[in-house]
């Protein structure tokens, strides 16, 4: 607007009577302005400044000359001439009054400096109000003049656009020294040249937009006014343009001093309440960015009323200002945060924010907040949302140092929540962040030492209270100064406390137990909820078995496949919602996973408890007291892998708190003794079986002579039919076994029966639940020879060199392979395993069993290759003998054929010759 | 010798059911393969003279040529009938229970002659302990090698035994095969010299 007017001035000082160039050299260098259009851009800056210094420079509207003193004044003869001869119309300028018309003409002339600017000021204010009234008047457009009526009935005139108002008159200063005097330049252009100034005038919008930005905010008035003229005349392209500039502005104003730029967070925040979904999320980020960056690294408190009271120094007044102005603009970010995260299309942008904050600041006000909305969508649908959340909750759990601890309590107390209400149907993630918690353990000796020192303390003071008793009643003086050096020397205590960072032990401990608390009832809550819903559906089948009776037997079994299909349907939809969560538990495993890594923090008390629901978890729900139709039924409800899990944290909790007591897990080894049989290499995970194998068969101390039995004998058999990992896993627990117990080598002996020591079960039972009654010790193992013919090396190789085992008796020699090494090594190599490399050695074991005989794994390349060959030879024998007999055939019929012919042909030979002998008698008779 | 009237049986399994749990029913169902028939037989239990005997079937069959005053044992001898009425294991049910034991407690080498002597089984001497014992169930012993040395009752449940001191009682000795030397090697001798008297008076009755 001011260029605007300020551009019409110039106009109006060149049609000027009075001489113009004088007025625009007043102006400073408003030569150049005309100059040349190229320098727009100086220009612009130009005008820029000059408006900034309008304050102080204010331009005299009717201008006069400038003074020169009168000698300078040069009165030519020609007009005395003039004078004289003209004495009656020109004879007033003798006797002009000089300085009445000076005072007329400066009008302002005789008031002081100041005073005079303040005029002018109020004169400025009075035009642009002027302006304003004027612009709210319709301005209906020449061109096209005729209203527009709508569907409504409503007339629409059409109003002069916008731009057409003021962008031209802008170009106007540069079209004017382009075509000088040319007043609108617009019309008259072509449509090229149109658009060329349409880029430019943006490119200036742009400009000023920016240039806009920087003016403070001490004139606001008009700046207001233009800003708000200059944002409606830009497109909304432009504008958003405009903002983004402006946000990189301000950002980079406030980074470089935030004290004394920290107002301008406020218009961030505006910037950022756009309707402009772009905008949104720059302004959003850019405003995270800063406040991560200027954010202290203390909780701002804000003053009481008492303190604001009082009086304090400038600086103190400085920082109380800034802090309360960060702090009341980062609340209103994160209100608007917290609302656009309700929004879909804004929601990972303002969970990302949320996030970042957390992550960065844990320290400062409105945490709660944060962490509420974190721990919200720590089991987002959305896989992005949610692995950011789970991210920042483990770098809260693991940095501790930034928060001090506190954040983790919280955290974690508003997760134990949250699977409360939502009755543990979470992603499991949302309890697997619980593993990065961290515990310290030496916060347990300070206590015990503490209190000893106490209790000694105590006794201490007990006694130097007697003792004082008994000696300082006399003298009274020591007795004091002894009472104020222990003052003195508790208040020196004190400060050190509250000066050093060092948190308290003793709250520190307080934190870490509700801690614990909180992610133990977690555990205990998802573990009791499986029991639940695996024990509900048995609950409902004896409900109804009790109603009917044994009269009812029949509908009971149908009821019970009700219920049993309807809950197998349940769990398949839930299955195929929450994908790749495991049943209808998604939280168990996790859970579990959990329970072993802390269980050494477990209470005693809980033990009994935690190991019932274990052992129950373990059997799959199923009582071992029912039939057997429901722990067929019930087992189906938790995976192999689940239950093997659980036996896999009860054998941790029992070995991490061992302190004095061995504790034999027998049912936990019937579970896995059936487990094994159940597993099956797609569907479970192999890995959670050599782990089970591993920590219950391997690093168990001792076993019972048949149990062991019984798992060497059940390992070889499954690792007859499962995969090579699977199998290696199984082959290092069966050589375990075997070193540790020699009383079981008997097994690779070859004669069945086991003599003394198979016990009382004469027989081998494959099918028994229990390993004690397998009777196992009376079988051989037989599996070790098939696998040693295994197409696999290294299986074959170590199932060859546990056959060996029994002539190497006093060789004491331990593998310090695992089977869960064992098993990553070999299904890691499965994928690049080329059994091809196996036919190298012709003579391998391999080839002299027949390949019939071969236990059939998941393809033998090498075995059917050799096969082929073979099959191959046959096949042509078979073909040439077939070939052969077809050959005879046709060289038979041939024969046979020919033969016939020769017989014809003899036969009519003898005719011929028969008919020849009469037909010369013929011929000779004719 | 009689099959065990109902009473008589709730009692014997109910005693049994202590010690072997659900393993009870490997008890009742084992197949025996004893005697000359392909088809093998089943256990089952005979009294005879107060004591209760786990027998296989043909056996049953073969001792019913035996006249009842005669007849001094078949099969394994599991327990008897006190005079008043209450059923006792004895120490040669002890294989039995050891096959079939639902809750073990295994004894330091230090401690196994201790309780062959009849003494209870202390904290201090448990080598290892089966999970989920509750107290008052029958508790299987062996030594560290496996080797059924006895059986008791529990005094305390598995929990327990964690918090309590090395000289608290876990299991509370029934019977134990060091006494079972004791006390059957002297009535295996008394029984013998009965025997020998009895026989003697016999002889000695009408002739002299």
């Amino acid at each position: 607007m001011f260029a605007h007017w300020y551009g019409m001035k110039i106009r109006t000082f060149n049609h000027c009577p009075i001489d113009g160039d004088d007025r625009v050299e007043g102006d400073g260098d408003g030569r150049v302005y005309f100059f040349s259009p190229k320098l727009q851009r100086l220009v612009h800056h130009y005008t820029r400044f000059y408006r900034m210094g309008k304050k102080q420079k204010i331009v005299l509207p009717p201008d006069l000359p400038p003074e020169i003193s009168e000698d300078e004044i040069e009165v030519s003869d020609e007009d005395l001439q003039f004078v004289n001869e003209n004495r009656e119309y020109a004879g007033f300028v003798s006797n002009l009054d000089t300085q009445s018309i000076t005072r007329h003409v400066t009008r302002v002339a005789d008031v002081k400096e100041d005073a005079l600017e303040s005029l002018y000021e109020k004169r400025l204010r009075k035009k642009s109000l002027e302006k304003a009234k004027e612009e709210n008047v319709l301005e209906v457009d020449p061109v096209d003049a005729l209203p527009v009526k709508t569907l409504d009935g409503k007339l629409y005139y059409r109003t002069v656009a916008k731009k057409s108002e003021n962008a031209p008159k802008e170009g106007e200063a540069s079209g004017d020294n382009e075509d000088d005097g040319v007043d609108k330049s617009v019309v008259k252009m072509t449509k090229a040249e149109k658009r060329a100034k349409l880029k430019k005038m943006k490119k200036e919008a742009k400009k000023q937009g920016k240039e806009v930005a920087e003016v403070e905010g001490g004139q606001q008035i008009p700046q207001a006014e233009v800003l708000a003229e200059v944002k409606k005349e830009l497109t909304a392209e432009e504008a958003n343009e405009r903002k983004k500039y402006r946000l990189a502005e301000l950002g980079t104003a406030l980074l470089m001093d935030p004290e004394s730029n920290i107002k301008s967070l406020k218009e961030m925040l505006q910037i950022s309440k756009d309707g402009d979904h772009a905008i949104v999320i720059l302004g959003l980020k850019s405003l995270l960015a800063v406040f991560k960056d200027i954010i202290p690294g203390y909780r701002i408190r804000l003053p009481t009323e008492k303190e604001q009271e009082m009086i304090v120094s400038k600086d103190v007044k400085k920082m109380r200002y800034y802090e309360s102005t960060l702090l009341s603009v980062y609340k209103a970010y994160l209100q608007r945060l917290m609302a656009l995260e309700q929004q879909p299309l804004f929601q990972r942008v303002a969970v990302r924010c949320i996030c970042t904050l957390l992550d960065a600041v844990p320290h400062f006000n409105f945490r709660d907040s944060l962490l509420a909305a974190v721990i919200k969508n720590i089991s987002s649908p959305d896989d992005v949302i949610r692995k950011l959340c789970c991210a920042t909750v483990k770098s809260l759990f693991t940095n501790e140092g930034k928060h001090g601890g506190e954040a983790t309590v919280e955290a974690v107390q508003l997760i134990a929540d949250h699977v409360k209400v939502y009755d543990c149907q979470l992603h499991p993630d949302s309890i697997e962040v619980f593993m990065s918690l961290s515990f310290d353990e030496d916060l347990r000796r300070p206590e015990i030492s503490n209190a000893d020192g106490r209790v000694k303390n105590k006794k201490n003071k007990k006694r130097k209270n007697l003792e004082e008793q008994s000696q300082l009643q006399g003298n009274e003086k020591k007795r004091s100064r002894q009472e104020l050096m222990s003052k003195t020397r508790e208040e020196v205590s004190a400060e050190f406390k509250a000066a050093s960072f060092a948190q308290d032990v003793m709250e520190q401990r307080r934190m870490q137990s509700e801690t614990l608390s909180a992610v133990f009832q977690t555990y205990f809550r998802i573990l009791k909820h499986t029991m639940q819903s695996v024990a509900a559906r048995y609950v409902t089948v004896m409900d109804i078995y009790n109603k009917e009776g044994r009269t009812g037997w029949i509908r009971y079994h149908r009821a019970y496949t009700w219920t049993w299909l309807g809950a197998n349907s349940r769990s398949e939809g839930s299955l195929s919602s929450s994908a790749g969560a495991s049943g209808g538990h998604p939280l168990l495993a996790p859970s579990l996973n959990g329970i072993g890594k802390f269980s050494h923090l477990i209470d005693l008390d809980f033990m009994g408890d935690l190991m019932n629901y274990l052992r129950k978890l373990a059997g799959g729900g199923s009582n071992s007291n029912n039939s057997d139709g429901f722990s067929d039924n019930s087992v189906k409800h938790l995976t192999v892998s689940e239950r093997l899990g659980c036996c896999i944290v009860a054998f941790k909790v029992m070995r991490n708190n061992l302190d004095a007591l061995n504790v034999d897990l027998q049912d936990f080894f019937v579970q896995l003794y059936s487990l094994i049989l159940e597993y099956r290499p797609g569907r479970d995970q192999g890995g959670v079986l050599a782990e089970a194998l591993k920590i219950m068969l391997c690093d168990d101390r001792q076993h019972d002579m048949q149990r062991a039995a019984a798992f060497i004998k059940r390992l070889a058999t499954f690792s007859l039919c499962f995969g090579s990992a699977e199998s290696m896993a199984a082959l290092v627990t069966l050589k375990h076994l075997l070193q540790k117990n020699v009383k079981c080598r008997n097994l690779l002996e070859n004669d069945a029966g086991g003599g003394s020591v198979s016990g009382p079960i004469a027989k081998y039972q494959p099918y028994a639940s229990d390993p004690n009654l397998s009777g196992a010790l009376a079988s051989v193992l037989w599996e070790l020879n098939l696998l040693s013919k295994h197409y696999h090396p290294t299986v074959s190789t170590i199932a060859s060199s546990i056959s060996t085992l029994s002539d190497t008796h006093n060789q004491v020699f331990h593998s310090n392979l695992s089977p869960q090494q064992a098993f990553m090594e070999l299904s890691l190599e499965q994928e690049s395993f080329n059994p091809k490399g196996d036919l190298r050695k012709p003579t391998h074991k391999r080839k002299r069993g027949s390949g019939s005989s071969m236990p059939a794994g998941n393809g033998h390349p090498d075995i059917s290759s050799t096969e082929e060959e073979v099959m191959r030879k046959k096949l042509s024998e078979h073909f040439l003998i077939l070939r052969d007999i077809t050959e005879n055939e046709r060289l038979k019929s041939e024969l046979d054929r020919t033969m016939m012919s020769l017989k014809l042909y003899e036969q009519y030979k003898k005719q011929r010759k028969n008919q020849g002998s009469s037909k010369p008698k013929k011929m000779r008779n004719c | 010798m009689r099959p065990l009237d109902e009473n008589e049986t709730t009692q014997v399994f109910e005693k049994l059911f202590k010690f072997t749990g659900n393993n009870l029913k490997n008890i009742v169902e084992n197949p025996s393969h004893e005697g000359p028939e392909t088809n093998p037989g089943r256990y089952c239990f005979r009294l005879q003279k107060n004591r209760v005997y786990y027998v296989s079937e043909s056996l049953v069959k073969r001792a019913t040529n035996i006249k009842r005053e005669s007849l001094v044992a078949l099969g394994t001898n599991i327990g008897k009938f006190t005079k008043g009425g209450s059923f006792h294991l004895t120490i040669q049910c002890l294989n039995l229970l050891a096959t079939n034991a639902k809750h073990k407690v295994w004894l330091k080498p230090t401690s196994e002659m201790s309780f062959l002597y009849g003494n209870h089984v202390l904290k201090g001497g448990l080598g290892r302990i089966t999970e989920n014992i509750a107290a008052g169930d029958g508790v299987v012993v062996f030594s560290m090698a496996d080797v059924p040395l006895g059986f008791g009752i529990a005094a305390k449940s598995t929990q327990d035994c964690r918090k309590m001191d090395p000289n608290g009682i876990v299991v509370l000795h029934q019977a134990d095969i060091g006494g079972a030397l004791f006390t059957f090697g002297l009535a295996a001798f008394i029984d013998t010299y009965d025997q020998f008297r009895g026989l003697q008076s016999l002889v000695e009755g009408p002739l002299y």
